[in-house]
């Protein structure tokens, strides 16, 4: 258990290519922490600088106090799982387990208890005396995490550990962590590209792209004050709405006129808007999927649109629609609101109105796609 | 018609095209089956003539029949009255030193320059292959002037011998950095995450993975010293005590010697035949396939 400390870590390789940028994030005890990004944002190498596995080319990484940048991974007392799962061919499930604990020269009889304990936690008990090859993708990962456990390391790094599996086993896989961080209660470090994963795991997000750190956050606050339509867009599937439009200013009240419609920015947004001294300008309005509804044709606020697309996800429908002008929207629709009248219609080329609620959206610089309430 | 012909003719077309499948590889295997035995009963004609010979009492000349008319162990127990005994041992002194060394060496050349990337690694490899391409036989006179500086011809022939032989034995890296190059990194990484030092990956993840390439590494490392002539008969330069086997039997085949011991040669061939045969059996069966399977997501 300890803290990380990352001080204008930066990563240059030998082709000059720069990538990781000035990287500063402090990490708390025991907080689990994901870095999150497309790929080749860089979330991996500042992770395996933390391991010590790529060579630090400037700035310092510190570990529970001490700078470690020229510590062999070995000497960091770190665990890490891999997204390949890296088990060691040609030796059973428990001496994979049990390999750092011998190495350390634990007793055998404590390598038994700590290997069999971890095992059962992971519920692989009964594959101790196979070899990896014998293990199924879930299984192997299991065991790459027990290899993990068993070393009651300072510090938890996990890259991308649930990418090779399907996607129920991830789901199952991504639950058994969070039961397992309650068990652990150290510091992890996660790597993922999956928003998801890095909404539902991590006390705290750091977004990344090409190097730089996007946003530093909670999963609510990355969600509801992305600093730019990156983030905006990164964090929340489907993503983002964005439209553009002009934010008006109205006798004190705040106005946006997408495709026409006539909407008032309203609640708490309005007032964060008129707090943060926001001009009437053009903007990139933002707006979840899950915002939009579907609206009466007479309405000022409506906007009229054409379903494109209509994705029958189960308790919800995704609407791809586009408006008059083109743009491409997306609109959650839960099953439940409709009749199997109304679903029915929603085929290819029906005429649509959609509209928002004022307090639900996200305001961002027409140039510098910044939020201008939170950036 | 035969009977096999009726069949064909009436059997549907799928039937037919089986059949035609299977008739072919039955065939074809006779071929090569055939063409393999009779390949290596040329390749044994030599070795069943030289042991039989080496039984032969009558005559230690040769003779115009292979089956000896008389059996016996004279000419192995004679063996042992000449400097044989001495050329067998340094031949298997200096073919095991070499072969433990020259192992050594080998593997762990090949690690770094799998794993390690440091800034002269891709000159030097290069430079390697191009000194490769020189014969060996190049560096002969000058190699005798060095060891004769240094005291190590003649009948200090052996660890002179040793010298030349893993002099130059960390360019034979080729073979197992490929096959090391094929284990993932990843294997390594997590076990430096582990706690391994770069020598305990080495020896505790590498190495168990690439038995194959070790055990190759091995014989060719004992196999080179072992059938050497040309260094050796330079460097013991006809001082008996420090020849090797090769050199010292082939004397025997001067023309004032070979009447009197063409039958002891011939023991002595069968004798040096054994170790490697030994060998050969004793490691075959590590050639296992497939030992890196479920590793990583493949």
């Amino acid at each position: 258990m300890a803290s990380v400390k990352l001080t204008d870590v930066k990563k240059v390789y030998d082709n000059k290519v720069t990538a990781v940028h000035d990287f500063n994030l402090e990490i708390a005890d025991k907080e689990f922490v994901v870095f999150v990004g497309p790929s080749g944002c860089g979330k991996s190498t500042t992770l395996r600088m933390i391991a010590g596995l790529e060579d630090i080319s400037g700035g310092t990484v510190e570990i529970d106090g001490v700078v470690v940048n020229d510590l062999q991974p070995k000497d960091r007392d770190i665990a890490m799982v891999f997204q390949n799962y890296a088990l060691y061919p040609h030796m059973t499930v428990y001496d994979n387990i049990a390999f750092s604990l011998r190495l350390k020269k634990m007793p055998e009889d404590q390598v038994y208890e700590k290997v069999t304990n971890a095992a059962e936690i992971l519920g692989i008990t009964e594959y101790l005396t196979r070899k990896p090859r014998a293990l199924s993708g879930g299984q192997r990962q299991r065991v790459a995490i027990g290899r993990a456990m068993v070393r009651n390391a300072k510090v938890f790094l996990m890259d991308e550990p649930l990418s090779n599996l399907d996607a129920k086993l991830r789901n199952q896989m991504r639950a058994e962590i969070i039961l397992l961080r309650q068990k652990l209660d150290t510091t992890f470090v996660y790597v993922t590209h999956d928003q998801t994963e890095a909404m539902t795991l991590g006390d705290r997000i750091v977004i990344m792209r090409d190097g730089i750190i996007e946003q530093v956050g909670t999963p609510t606050e990355v969600f509801e004050k992305p600093r730019n339509i990156f983030v905006a867009e990164f964090i929340g599937a489907p993503k983002m709405n964005l439209i553009n439009t002009q934010l008006e200013v109205s006798g004190g009240k705040y106005y946006v006129s997408p495709f026409g419609a006539r909407i008032e920015v309203s609640g708490e947004k309005g007032e964060e808007l008129r707090q943060a001294g926001v001009a009437a300008q053009d903007v990139i309005l933002g707006v979840r999927p899950e915002h939009m509804v579907l609206a009466d044709a007479n309405s000022e606020a409506a906007i009229p649109c054409t379903l494109e697309v209509n994705e029958m996800m189960g308790s919800e429908l995704h609407l791809h629609v586009y408006t008059e002008d083109g743009t491409r929207l997306i609109v959650r629709v839960p099953t439940i609101n409709l009749t199997l009248e109304q679903r029915k219609e929603l085929v290819y080329g029906k005429k649509l109105y959609i509209t928002f609620e004022g307090k639900v959206m996200h305001f961002f610089g027409k140039e510098s796609n910044v939020n201008l309430i939170y950036g | 018609m035969s009977e096999q012909k009726l069949l064909e003719h009436n059997a549907s077309p799928v039937q037919k095209r089986h059949m035609g499948l299977k008739a072919s590889r039955t065939l074809s295997n006779t071929a090569i089956y055939v063409l393999l035995i009779a390949i290596s009963i040329i390749w044994l004609v030599p070795f069943v003539c030289i042991l039989l010979q080496s039984f032969r009492v009558e005559s230690t000349w040769q003779v115009g029949y292979v089956i000896p008319q008389q059996w016996g162990l004279d000419n192995y127990y004679n063996l042992f009255k000449t400097d044989f005994p001495r050329w067998y041992t340094n031949t298997f002194i200096s073919a095991l030193v070499t072969a433990v060394l020259q192992t050594i060496i080998v593997l762990c050349m090949s690690y770094t320059l799998s794993r390690f990337r440091f800034k002269l690694r891709k000159p030097l490899m290069r430079l390697m292959l191009i000194l490769g391409m020189f014969p060996g036989m190049l560096t002969m006179i000058i190699l005798y002037r060095v060891l004769k500086d240094l005291g190590l011809t003649q009948a200090n022939a052996v660890p002179g011998l040793i010298l030349v032989y893993i002099a130059s034995s960390g360019m034979g890296y080729y073979v197992s950095k490929g096959f090391f190059d094929t284990i993932p990194r990843s294997l390594d990484e997590a076990a430096r995450v582990d706690g391994a030092t770069r020598f305990q990956v080495l020896k505790k993840i590498i190495l168990p993975l690439s038995k194959p390439i070790v055990i190759y590494t091995i014989l060719t490392a004992f196999m080179g010293p072992w059938g050497d002539y040309v260094f050796a008969q330079y460097i013991s330069f006809g001082t008996s005590s420090g020849m090797n086997v090769a050199v010292g039997l082939y004397r025997w085949l001067n023309k004032d010697q070979i009447a009197a011991s063409y039958t002891m040669f011939c023991a002595g061939g069968v004798l040096v035949a054994i170790p490697v045969t030994v060998l050969f059996m004793c490691l075959q069966k590590y050639y296992v396939e497939g030992v890196t399977g479920g590793a990583v997501k493949g």
